[in-house]
């Protein structure tokens, strides 16, 4: 629409025009006032001032302005005859035609200086982007990290809605909201393909959605599909204007992807994406392992029981401990199974904690509940103070933990010798240690004994087990916020080993006050 | 159970043979009449054309899940349904358990501690068909209709509140009652996550129920799932050591 485009304009001149007139005005007043004062014959050079200083602040408009004002106040005010803009000298007109000229000739060398200089601070800005964009490529940790930063570094540049879609499968999946942004369903269909590649789209897509919103949809890299396609939205724009940003839509990608090609990224995605399903494969051998190797086991346990209770084995001792020790071993294996499938959920980083509010003494209690077959030729000595604060924390993992300290003291000591187990809160954290009379522990075990598969060499003969007990009730521990430490006042004189997890105290909600009316 | 009671019936749903070879075997030792079936949809129906008083269900089934076999029972009877698995979460049997399911056994699991599950289903769903009020936990006496507590024939004064939460497990003695449950029961349904009410009121229960509150035998933690009350047997002799269930199992039968 001229009419409002020309409106437009006088708008944006209407303030440099206003200050020129004001600054002429003060000018005339001043060079009056000293033309009376003091006798000065011509002031109409002056008139050169305001002129340069509306050419270099309010451009070419207000300068001609400035120099037409300049020469009539000097004409109407100066020169004879004085209050009457004729013009008898000659003089006066080679002024208004130095004015004028002084005028244009600067006010385009100022405009062209703002110009560059206003390139060079965007250029700067730009470069200042590109390097925090590197910067968090650098620390990026995996895929969405990286796509999170190329849709962050354009929306910062563009200073528009940018919207990116690592595959077509995320853009047809996505419900159009993405990041606090409605992505339009004929953007989505753009998006959709040009990821998969049916439209060439290097230099992008424009889509007229809804009420002339206009979006950009175009390929991150027109070399390298993994760096997804992004959807930018203009708004509403003229046709000029968006011309103009898609050629800063151009530079700002060229850019990116010339980082991105730097470091290396598009080779970093493509082996993270393996690396997930090298995760997903470990994970479906997990479960079928653990599938395929119990219910086997299921049968053989349960036969067992069944035989070592059934009416015609009564009589038969020999027969019946031969189903004893079918039942035992049995048992072990499972307990086998069981560690090696922790221990791979804890290096595949698979423990998940359901953290809740659990009383310390359930936790011990149950723990040796667990182990009551294991541990029924030894002593068990308990201490559990009935004051133990709650502690916030996954029960079953430190219950497990708990177990497989059990299991350590039961191995490493003798039949009829006691296990200490007690439970106290003791500065800030809550401590629940187990404490044998068994073989203790050299400097050395000391240093190893919580590394993975490794198991004392004193003992490699005479106990069984896979020496991944300790290791897998480290991390159920170190899940829950705590640590497991070890004791022993040296060979032959018993292991202490103790849990320690954090109490917040102070973050226990309160109970209502009419909780128990 | 006495004998002269007719023998209860199973309902064995596994599709592994094995496992439905040893579990009649070990039923019918114990004198049970067992009905075995291979599939959610064989169980479904066996379940709607002959009496039955137990059912125990596998969780991966081939035709459909445990869980729906137990859903899709529990929709119109109130029979005792245990459940077998080799997963086994927390929050899985906490699932199991709402959705109806009495109890649960992770696989493997030894022939004794499912005969005990097994008594204690069959004992509630008699006890509620029968009427009976009180309940009995070693030396501790729940009279339900009278709403009195008594250990060793002495009185308990309970607050409301305790005696609500005590009421609830002695409703399902013997079973897992899962702390969502507890929650809504005794507190309302805005407090089902606060986990911590329950902690603070069962140890304060325990100092006035349980002989040795230190090592509690009557009110039973089953940990990351709920509470249990313990089974009249298993209270009075402390240990649920796997021999001494077994020789406690042959001599009930």
């Amino acid at each position: 629409m001229p009419a409002a485009l020309k409106f437009d304009r006088i708008r944006k001149e209407l303030p440099g025009v206003c200050m020129t007139l004001a600054l002429v005005g003060v000018l005339t007043l001043v060079l009056f006032t000293m033309v009376w004062e003091i006798g000065l014959a011509h002031g109409s050079v002056v008139y050169l001032i305001p002129v340069l200083i509306a050419a270099t602040r309010w451009g070419i408009v207000s300068a001609i302005i400035a120099a037409i004002c300049g020469v009539l106040a000097s004409a109407f005010f100066f020169y004879p005859p004085l209050y009457s803009f004729r013009i008898v000298d000659p003089q006066e007109v080679i002024n208004l035609i130095l004015f004028i000229f002084v005028a244009v000739v600067v006010s385009q060398l100022a405009t062209r200086l703002k110009n560059q200089l206003e390139m060079a601070r965007q250029r700067e800005i730009d470069l200042r982007d590109l390097y925090a964009f590197s910067r968090r490529l650098a620390v990026a940790f995996d895929v969405s990290d990286i796509h999170a930063a190329i849709e962050d570094h354009l929306a910062t540049v563009m200073q528009r809605k940018v919207v990116l879609f690592a595959t077509a499968r995320d853009a047809s999946g996505s419900s159009g909201q993405r990041a606090g942004v409605t992505v339009p369903a004929q953007v989505l269909t753009a998006v959709v393909e040009v990821a998969s590649g049916r439209r060439d789209a290097n230099n992008g897509v424009t889509v007229t959605a809804d009420s002339s919103d206009i979006w950009l949809v175009r390929a991150v890299s027109p070399k390298s599909s993994e760096f997804g396609v992004i959807a930018i939205n203009f708004g509403r724009e003229s046709q000029e204007n968006s011309d103009e940003l898609r050629i800063r839509v151009d530079a700002v990608l060229a850019d990116a992807t010339a980082t991105l090609e730097r470091l290396g990224v598009a080779h970093a995605i493509s082996e993270a994406r393996m690396r997930s399903q090298t995760d997903q494969l470990r994970e479906a051998l997990i479960g079928s392992v653990s599938h395929e190797l119990r219910t086997p086991l299921a049968s053989i346990l349960g036969a067992a029981t069944v035989l070592s209770a059934a009416p015609a084995l009564q009589g038969e001792k020999k027969l019946k401990a031969l189903v004893n020790d079918v039942r035992d071993e049995a048992e072990r294996l499972n307990n086998d199974i069981q560690n090696l499938l922790d221990a791979t959920r804890i290096s595949s980083d698979g423990v998940r904690p359901h953290i809740e509010w659990a009383d310390p003494a359930d936790i011990v209690n149950s723990a040796i509940e667990r182990c009551r077959n294991r541990m029924s030729d030894r002593r068990i000595v308990l201490s559990l103070p009935s004051d133990l604060p709650l502690i916030h924390v996954d029960p079953v993992l430190v219950q497990q933990a708990l177990v497989q300290i059990f299991d350590n003291a039961v191995k490493y000591s003798h039949a009829g010798s006691k296990i200490f187990v007690a439970a106290r809160a003791h500065d800030g954290r809550m401590v629940l240690s187990v404490s044998d009379q068994g073989s203790g522990l050299t400097a050395d075990e000391q240093t190893h004994m919580w590394d993975r598969f490794v198991r004392g060499d004193r003992h490699a003969m005479t106990t069984s087990g896979s020496g991944l007990g300790l290791w897998i009730a480290t991390a159920f521990i170190a899940t829950n916020g705590g640590k497991i430490n070890a004791a022993s006042e040296g060979p032959g004189l018993g292991t202490t080993l103790a849990i320690e997890l954090p109490v917040t105290q102070a973050a226990v909600p309160q109970m209502e006050g009419d909780a128990d009316e | 159970m006495q004998m002269s009671e007719p023998s209860p019936i199973v309902l064995v749903v596994d599709d592994e043979i094995q496992i439905r070879r040893f579990l009649r075997t070990g039923f019918e030792l114990n004198g049970f009449v067992v009905h075995e079936a291979g599939t959610g949809g064989e169980a479904i129906r066996s379940a709607t054309l002959r009496p039955i008083d137990l059912v125990i269900v596998d969780l991966g089934l081939p035709d459909m899940d445990g869980s729906e076999v137990v859903e899709r029972i529990r929709s119109w009877s109130s029979v005792p349904i245990i459940v077998l698995s080799v997963r086994s979460t927390e929050a899985q049997k906490v699932h199991l358990l709402e959705l109806g399911a009495d109890d649960y056994v992770v696989k493997p699991f030894g022939m004794a501690e499912l005969l005990a599950r097994v008594r204690v289903a069959l004992r509630r769903q008699m006890r509620a068909a029968s009427g009976e009020p009180t309940v009995k936990v070693g030396p501790l006496t729940i009279d339900l209709a009278a709403r009195a507590v008594t250990l060793n024939d002495k009185r308990l004064t309970l607050t409301p509140k305790e005696y609500r939460l005590l009421q609830v497990l002695a409703q399902h003695a013997g079973n897992v009652v899962t702390h969502q449950h507890l929650l809504k029961e005794v507190w309302g349904s805005i407090h089902v996550h606060d986990t911590h009410y329950l902690r603070i009121f069962v140890r304060k229960l325990r100092q006035k129920i349980e002989p040795h509150p230190e090592s509690p035998k009557i009110l039973v933690t089953e940990l990351g799932v709920g509470y249990r009350l313990a089974q009249s047997g298993e209270a009075e002799n402390g240990n649920g050591n796997l021999t001494a269930a077994e020789e406690s199992a042959k001599s009930e039968t």
